[in-house]
């Protein structure tokens, strides 16, 4: 997601800020989008140390351009995926507690598509799956960023638990990156955790 | 360029095979055809000979065989209504403009204007305009990351800020509107849909507004609005155009829906996924002026579902429910129907709307999805 704001920082001649990154090392379980959910990574990745939303955190191996993983910690009822990047003319839709996992779907498609300026998004897929114990969904997507002409795959898993929608995406250039790293987003799904039902989430 | 004369007048209309003869006007066309290098590859393009074809030979049947020829159209996927016209003969449509139109005549309003404004040089104008009152670097500025030429790098995302600079005088707009108008009279289109064309985009602009319960961006938004603002004036001036022509004259209506039909489900659902509720309900209502077909229910339960508040989905399901009534009902609308009632809590409609889908698409991409949440809530 992070490049979408990258991308439009750059557009609007607005300095882009070395972005910071800071280690995240293997073999640790550790608390992601300052929620309740943690991930035990088996490679050490690099963390975005600005988020690309309130409930979300950007990972990279390689840089954002080449391959994302973000991490969606408890989008609450009427919040945003993330950040709103133009909330008077493109306003981005809100999550609704009842939402059933296609709507998720659909919610992530017009999120980027607004956010990117794009109408060359599309979703290729879309599959039961279990997520963090919990029964969820899968999705796979593919975009191309006005102006920046590259095609993108992605993949999204997730669920919606205790009226909160918790999911972690995967993007990378169709050609090589996406199929190099792809194990390496699942190995971070399979770890995923969240508190189990008699603990307060949030 | 110093110390140029006012822009007004100055400057003769073009003819076929014109190049640029000065400086100014010699690097402006160089950067703008570094950017048609690259909409030429670019994803955003669409590329189908036959809806190519279609709009181009509005655009031919407007401005006639000769002064069409040289012209290059390119239509790109973006949602947003907007046109634009470079001065080298490069015309950028975009897709969102072609759901917005109701039949030929009103494509032919718009590639008319824009036509005008190319042949009159109004760009050129323009550039020595703020050029003069400024300098190159503000103009520059003006087109983000140091000029078209770099702009091009970032191609179809720039073209309407590239555009966007572009906006032109009353004067020239004026001017635009009376040659485009008898020109549509010539080519045997109704005059009356130029001014109804921007009198339906001033409405929507209104109801997006209203949706949004903020103040309507008609006399200020970007894009084509901001280049060409359809004002309250030029409304009463294309009128009076429009009368001055000789009656008659056809909007083409059955031809231009005939042409977009197969681009349809995909323009309706890029709209659709731009959150502009208001805007979207405004367009569907004008394009089902002459009747609800199954597309236009369905999309407009496909828009109430989106917005999702408890009783769009009432409304929904009841849109679904008149398109899946109707014989040429897509099977999405069994889809849509079928998730409203799984949220409504009632089951086993839900079920058997869905199963319906799902064998009208046995190869849905969503199907095992579908299949999972229509066992679970039973």
């Amino acid at each position: 997601m992070k490049k979408i704001m990258v991308f439009l920082a750059s557009a609007a001649l607005v300095a882009t800020p070395a972005l910071a990154y800071k280690l995240v090392t293997h073999g640790q379980r550790v608390a992601v989008a300052k929620s309740a959910m943690t991930i035990a990574p088996p490679i050490d990745w690099n963390r975005q140390q600005s988020r690309p939303g309130r409930n979300a955190e950007a990972w990279t191996l390689d840089g954002m351009p080449l391959n994302e993983v973000t991490f969606y910690g408890g989008i609450a009822a009427d919040q945003t995926l993330f950040k709103e990047v133009n909330k008077k003319e493109k306003p981005l839709p809100r999550f609704a507690a009842g939402m059933l996992p296609t709507d998720v779907v659909q919610m992530f498609e017009a999120s980027y598509r607004l956010a990117g300026g794009s109408a060359l998004f599309s979703v290729d897929g879309v599959e039961p799956a279990t997520f963090a114990s919990n029964r969820g969904f899968r999705f796979r997507y593919s975009f191309t960023l006005e102006g920046e002409e590259v095609k993108r795959l992605g993949e999204a898993t997730g669920a919606i638990v205790g009226g909160k929608l918790w999911m972690i995406t995967y993007e990378a250039p169709a050609i090589h990156y996406f199929d190099r790293n792809l194990a390496d987003y699942r190995a971070l799904v399979a770890s995923a955790q969240l508190p189990g039902p008699t603990v307060t989430v949030g | 360029m110093s110390a140029a004369a006012p822009v007004a007048a100055q400057i003769a209309p073009i003819t076929a095979g014109y190049t640029p003869v000065d400086k100014d006007e010699r690097g402006f066309w160089s950067e703008v055809e570094e950017l048609e290098r690259n909409i030429k590859t670019s994803a955003f393009v669409i590329r189908d000979p036959a809806l190519n074809g279609y709009v181009r030979g509005t655009f031919c049947r407007i401005v006639g065989a000769s002064e069409c020829a040289p012209i290059r159209i390119y239509i790109v996927r973006t949602a947003d209504f907007n046109a634009s016209m470079y001065p080298t003969g490069m015309m950028i449509i975009n897709s969102g403009l072609l759901l917005r139109m109701r039949d030929e005549a009103q494509l032919a309003a718009i590639l008319g204007h824009e036509f005008t404004h190319y042949t009159h040089r109004h760009q050129i104008q323009i550039f020595r305009d703020v050029k003069r009152k400024a300098n190159a670097a503000a103009w520059l500025s003006m087109i983000p990351v140091g000029g078209l030429a770099a702009a091009a790098a970032l191609s179809v995302a720039q073209l309407g800020m590239a555009a966007s600079i572009f906006t032109f005088s009353r004067g020239m707009e004026s001017e635009a509107d009376a040659v485009s108008v008898p020109l549509m009279a010539r080519a045997g289109y109704d005059p009356g849909q130029a001014w109804r064309v921007w009198e339906q985009l001033r409405a929507e602009q209104d109801a997006t507004a209203i949706a949004r319960n903020a103040k309507s961006r008609k006399d200020k938004n970007g894009g084509i609005f901001g280049s060409h603002p359809p004002t309250a004036e030029r409304l009463a001036t294309l009128k009076t155009l429009a009368a001055a022509q000789p009656a008659g004259g056809s909007d083409e209506r059955a031809a231009y829906v005939a042409a977009v039909r197969p681009w349809w489900p995909k323009l309706v659902d890029d709209q659709i996924k731009l959150n502009d509720f208001g805007g979207t309900e405004f367009v569907l209502g004008k394009l089902a002026e002459t009747g609800w077909t199954a597309d236009l229910l369905y999309a407009r339960g496909e828009l109430y579902r989106t917005r999702g508040r408890p009783d769009d989905l009432t409304q929904a399901a009841g849109f679904y429910r008149s398109a899946t009534a109707m014989p040429d009902t897509p099977a999405e609308a069994w889809r849509g129907l079928g998730l409203v009632e799984l949220r409504a809590g009632r089951v086993v409609e839900g079920q058997a709307a869905l199963a319906n889908y799902l064998k009208a698409r046995p190869d849905a991409t969503d199907r095992s999805m579908i299949e999972m949440m229509a066992e679970e809530v039973s």
